[in-house]
């Protein structure tokens, strides 16, 4: 660990450790400069460093946007390929950007630059990933089979770059939106059943989360989306409720072959 | 069959209202009806009405689309958040093992602070110095208990970073100005290291920090200066113009991001102007120390 203190202590130890001695020969202003010129170097490698790392990020979070796009736009004909093309582009993000981010990342950059790339990998990244997965199987993204994606993209002689539980589960309080969203359009198409299952879904993963939520590094963030998140589950509730309370006045009366019933029901739909 | 969703959607965009619309009055036959034919759908509404509801089992089994495998998953995913509990609870434990030794660092800061502070009083900087020296071993000491701790999280040591962050600055600018007061230049960063016992690869001082630092000394020199010239020494100003004017000049070196560091480098002009105002007054009043006579012993306040 530590690579960057390390470099410095390279850069400036040999021409610092004498500056007692030199103190006499050389006026105060250049041994300052000496050394000011290392930190100098050191804060601009470091500074253009965060920068590619946050347009490494902010093109995953494009990117990882245009997925979720991509998902949004399922319904029930369509499902199989709109999956496949988000599952191809949820692929292309991690390989083109993904390895980019990757590169610049080593040992302690992780946690150093963790603010420069936190919004993107794990805000877009972890959220389309995980909805990919959960349309598709309906189960959640571990945050293992996550990483493991990624370790191919490293350099095996270094440390790997790999999601760690907070961002992880940044980017799962962030899913339930989307979820919400997906659950109201899925109820709209008529797909009840997928809306309910992903309420049931959703309220896991909630209580989960607010098991965890107290112990997190910093967890005023995770609380104001968990407040959020509570929302999305209620909405998704309350949707799901409607649809059972008014919907079932409906369907029969539409969909029922039921002639009787028809009869019986119609006078009561003035629209 | 799919208007009659829109609709109940449409309906549910206003569902928080729990009144029926005027539109569509309960009629006797639908209600009676509903248990009927729906029961099946009725079922999970009545699970979900608790407010923590446990990952219920699913009341029917077959599923439109492939989000099929509800129970198995709700395990699993149990387990990954079983192990993340784990994980947090490790590294909250770290952390206030790592905050124990923080505020134990602060408090020793303070003592040596306190100590230092006794310059502004006049006091001989050799006696001031020794007292205040003291408290550098004590620092070591609880530098290296740090170190220990994040032995046992390699790599992980800037995710700890903010909580002996503050801590680690007041340290740097008090060695900082203890060692100013001491030779009269300024303490470097790989100096400042050693002086911590911080000397080795895994937990170096981080350079940011002892920037800031600095900048935090630098705010203490304004009232060194006026104290000194108060207490006669009119020399002083002289110096300590001269290195925070070359201090100043270092730090435009810097390509400063907007960041805490920028600001406090913004601060230090404000010392540096104080210092010349010192200056000023002590020189056009003719007290300055006339010639360059005191110019290469280099030791600022003995006068």
């Amino acid at each position: 660990m530590a690579l960057r203190p390390q470099r410095l202590h390279q850069l400036a130890g040999t021409t610092l450790q004498s500056s007692a001695k030199r103190q006499r020969t050389m006026s105060t202003e250049s041994y300052m400069k000496d050394a000011f010129g290392k930190y100098a170097h050191y804060l601009n490698e470091l500074n253009d460093k965060r920068e590619r790392v946050v347009k490494a990020s902010r093109d995953i979070t494009i990117n990882s946007k245009k997925v979720i796009f991509q998902v949004h736009r399922i319904s029930k004909y369509n499902k199989e390929e709109v999956l496949e093309k988000a599952e191809k582009d949820l692929a292309a993000v991690m390989g083109q950007y993904m390895s980019r981010l990757v590169k610049e990342l080593q040992g302690t950059d992780f946690w150093k630059l963790r603010r420069a790339y936190s919004p993107g990998v794990v805000q877009e990244y972890v959220e389309a990933a995980t909805l990919c997965k959960f349309c598709k199987t309906g189960t959640l993204l571990k945050l293992d089979e996550i990483n493991s994606t990624l370790l191919p993209l490293s350099d095996p002689s270094l440390e790997p770059l790999q999601i760690n539980v907070l961002d992880y589960l940044l980017g799962l309080a962030d899913l339930t939106g989307e979820l919400m969203r997906l659950a109201i359009g899925r109820i709209s198409d008529g797909e009840l059943e997928f809306a309910e299952n992903i309420c049931r879904f959703v309220r896991d993963i909630y209580r989960e989360l607010t098991l965890l939520v107290p112990d997190m590094d910093d967890s005023s963030e995770m609380k104001t989306k968990m407040d959020t998140m509570l929302q999305s589950v209620v909405k998704i509730e309350n949707a799901c409720f409607s649809v059972h309370v008014r919907g079932s006045e409906y369907i029969p009366l539409l969909g029922s072959s039921d002639p009787s019933y028809y009869l019986l029901g119609a006078p009561d739909i003035e629209l | 069959m799919k208007s009659a969703f829109r609709n109940a959607y449409f309906t549910l965009s206003r569902s928080l209202n729990p009144n029926p619309s005027p539109n569509f009055p309960f009629s006797l036959h639908t209600i009676s009806a509903i248990p009927l034919f729906h029961s099946r759908i009725f079922r999970p509404l009545s699970t979900a009405t608790p407010p923590p509801p446990p990952p219920p089992p699913p009341p029917y089994s077959s599923m439109a689309d492939g989000a099929a495998h509800a129970l198995p998953p709700s395990s699993s995913l149990e387990k990954q958040f079983e192990d993340f509990r784990h994980q947090l609870d490790e590294s909250g434990s770290l952390r206030e093992r790592i905050r124990a030794v923080a505020m134990e660092i602060e408090s020793a800061t303070r003592l040596m602070h306190a100590n230092l502070l006794l310059v502004h009083q006049s006091r001989p900087i050799p006696e001031v110095l020794e007292k205040a020296k003291v408290q550098i071993e004590v620092l070591k000491e609880l530098y290296s208990q740090l170190v220990e701790v994040l032995r046992e999280c390699q790599g992980h040591y800037y995710r700890y970073h903010g909580d002996w962050r503050s801590e680690t600055q007041t340290v740097v600018s008090l060695l900082a100005f203890m060692h100013w007061l001491e030779t009269g230049i300024l303490l470097m960063h790989n100096e400042a290291e050693e002086k911590l016992g911080l000397n080795t690869s895994e937990f170096g001082l981080d350079i940011e920090d002892y920037l800031i630092g600095v900048c935090f000394m630098s705010n203490e020199l304004p009232r060194y200066v006026v104290n000194q010239v108060t207490a006669g020494d009119y020399d002083c100003p002289r110096k300590v113009l001269k290195f925070l004017t070359d201090l100043h000049a270092a730090f435009r070196m810097l390509n400063l991001r907007n960041d805490f560091l920028r600001k406090k480098f913004d601060g230090m002009k404000y010392d540096l102007r104080r210092v010349e105002e010192v200056y000023y007054d002590v020189k056009i009043r003719g007290l300055a120390v006339n010639g360059d006579s005191k110019e290469d012993q280099g030791i600022p306040g003995q006068s």
